[in-house]
């Protein structure tokens, strides 16, 4: 445990009184479990404890701490004897939490459900829920199975659509770490057909096999953070003007370079990875966005792309 | 004495004073301040700040019987006191598990579960599956609003704004706080991370949130807006129909062929987020009706072409 300053041993010394003044002989073990701390921190701070009290400082007016048999009494808390209110910031961080957790698996139920509830209710929050977390959309079936396969390092099946390049995909590969960022579950693996690490939208996973076939770890996969879409590197780019209705492209999608216009727009230059993720942006933007750089295979694809929707309606 | 008997010996003497006491008077009474006056100063200063910083509702006011009046201290009893929530073993180590899963980002550790009453069980492995929710400066801020029902004053799209928070909601990637506009007279959903600048909070109590506050953010952007809904139908290919589902939600479906594709029935306010909805799925989706929507769609399209 790394060594810890005065007020943060302070803090967990206030969080410890009550706790041990509450119970009848409490273990040195579980207090320095619950707690946080070494054996020799603990027994140091308790020792500190039995001069901490209030002025004129006479024996009822110390804290009294008993150590005997490796356990400890704590009698007199003096004002110690109910725990100290969480700040807003641990209380949120908990919070979340919880809400999160409760997200992944899909209903707020059991232990985490009925901690949250009496969390709620010490914290004052009138609503339950005034604080929710919804962590990402992807069906908690496979997100199990996906956990399940990282833990016992087995291979898994995948039928995969890759977005970007609007394609559907069959592939093995060697599953290494989930992570959710920006709204978004993630597998990050090594593929077997590309022989190289990939990461996967776990919400765009239609199927998901686990099979016989155990792996070798490679530390070096799922590593990167956030996670980056590997395609990005050496992706061809484009040169966008945006209208300034158009801006929030900046925030959503990766940009190399941004300047600003004189009429409040942008002129972007961002990497393709693959033609049809433009293609779509190009479309839906309309108006709103010019190519007016880059690659020049990108010079007509919002007409090429509106003509192949279009034929659905022809 | 050493610090951590000096801290502690503070905190119980400001807990158990019933008035404020003054600098002068902590120094008589706590063993191990400095002699001399600009040291005792020092210490005092960073003491004062050791104390906030550990979370504790330190009051600072005049000391009674001052005059000119010198600042006193005591700590705020009712406001320092957590009602123990009695959590049990099995509901701490669910919360454990938990914040081993999912962390707020900048890392408020676990030692929150300290004044609850402890760490139990282990932390869930670190490869299972783990996730940093983006923290705003302003998020701690707002859930201090809208856990003490504080009215929030802030900047947001180039106006200012005086809102009664009633929720936060964590969706698609961002906070979301919801809550009564005044300025507008209505209530609004706010992304938290596009609040502009220092949100600043009225007093505690001043306004009772609505019994079941709908969480605004999850509601599909082609429903945001005002007017009159259109009813739209939307025909989603096979391969894609999962995501689609996903999207719309599974009660938007009114037809499943075959062929394993899917029609959904969307209640349209915004037609250029409708619009961006459809054309997410290229040619793999098409409008069926309402022919305006339809017809919308193609001009949209052949204005490209």
């Amino acid at each position: 445990m790394s060594p810890a300053g005065a007020p943060e041993r302070a803090r967990r010394l206030i969080a410890i009184v009550p706790w041990v003044a509450a119970r009848d002989g409490a273990t040195v073990d579980e207090i320095c479990e619950r707690f946080q701390v070494d054996r020799r921190r603990l027994l140091d701070d308790l020792e500190t404890l039995q001069f901490v009290g209030v002025a004129p400082y006479t024996p009822d007016l110390l804290v009294e701490v008993v150590v005997e048999d490796d356990r400890v009494w704590i009698h007199l808390p003096q004002g110690f004897d109910r725990p100290l209110r969480l700040r807003p910031d641990q209380a949120l961080a908990l919070l979340a939490a919880a809400r999160g957790a409760a997200s992944v698996h899909g209903a707020v139920d059991g232990p985490l459900g009925s901690a949250l509830e009496k969390l709620a209710r010490a914290l004052g929050l009138a609503d339950a829920d005034a604080v929710d977390v919804d962590l990402a959309t992807a069906d908690p079936a496979t997100l199990e199975l996906l956990r399940h396969a990282v833990t016992d390092r087995r291979c898994v099946e995948l039928d995969y659509y890759a977005f970007g390049a609007d394609r559907r995909s069959h592939r093995v590969v060697e599953p290494h770490r989930i992570s959710a960022f920006e709204g978004h579950w993630y597998l990050a693996a090594h593929c077997r057909q590309a022989e190289a690490e990939r990461v996967f939208r776990v919400d765009r996973i239609s199927g998901a096999t686990v099979l016989d076939e155990r792996f070798e770890p490679r530390p070096e996969v799922g590593e990167a953070r956030p996670f980056v879409d590997v395609e990005e590197l050496d992706a061809p780019e484009v040169v966008l003007e945006l209208a300034p209705s158009a801006r929030w492209v900046v925030e959503y999608h990766p940009v190399a370079n941004v300047e600003e216009l004189p009429d409040g727009g942008l002129r972007v230059t961002m990497p393709v990875t693959a033609e049809p993720w433009l293609g779509r942006l190009l479309v839906t933007l309309g108006p709103a966005a010019r190519v007016v750089g880059g690659d020049p295979s990108f010079a007509d694809l919002a007409a090429r792309t509106a003509s192949r929707v279009l034929g659905r309606y022809e | 004495m050493d610090k951590l008997e000096r801290l502690m010996t503070l905190t119980a003497t400001l807990l158990n004073t019933t008035r404020a006491l003054t600098a002068e008077e902590l120094r008589e009474k706590i063993p191990g301040y400095a002699d001399a006056d600009a040291s005792f100063r020092r210490q005092f200063e960073r003491d004062k700040d050791d104390l906030r910083e550990m979370g504790l509702p330190l009051v600072v006011e005049d000391a009674p019987g001052t005059d000119p009046p010198v600042a006193g201290y005591r700590i705020d009893r009712g406001a320092y006191y957590l009602d123990d929530p009695g959590l049990t073993a099995d509901e701490l180590g669910a919360l454990h598990l938990a914040m081993s899963l999912v962390q707020l980002e900048g890392g408020v550790g676990v030692d929150g579960l300290w004044n609850l009453g402890g760490v139990v069980g282990a932390p869930a492995a670190p490869d299972a599956g783990d996730v940093v929710l983006g923290s705003e400066p302003a998020l701690v801020t707002l859930f201090s609003a809208v856990a003490e029902h504080r009215r929030a004053a802030f900047r947001y799209k180039d106006r200012e704004r005086e809102v009664d928070p009633y929720r936060l909601d964590y969706q698609r990637g961002h906070w979301y706080l919801t809550g009564f506009d005044h300025s507008r007279a209505d209530e609004r959903v706010y992304r938290v991370d596009r609040i502009d600048g220092l949100v600043t909070l009225g007093a505690p109590g001043t306004f009772t949130p609505p019994g079941d506050t709908t969480p605004g953010a999850r509601t599909p952007a082609w429903q945001l807006g005002e007017g009159e809904p259109m009813q739209a139908r939307v025909l989603v290919d096979a391969g894609h129909a999962p995501w689609a589902v996903q999207a719309a939600g599974a009660d938007a479906v009114v037809a499943e062929h075959p062929d394993g594709s899917v029609e959904l029935e969307l209640a349209v306010v915004d037609t250029d987020a409708f619009r961006g909805f459809v054309l997410g799925f290229l040619e793999h989706a098409e409008v069926l009706a309402p022919p305006e929507l339809r017809a919308d769609l193609v001009a949209w399209l052949g204005a490209l072409r």
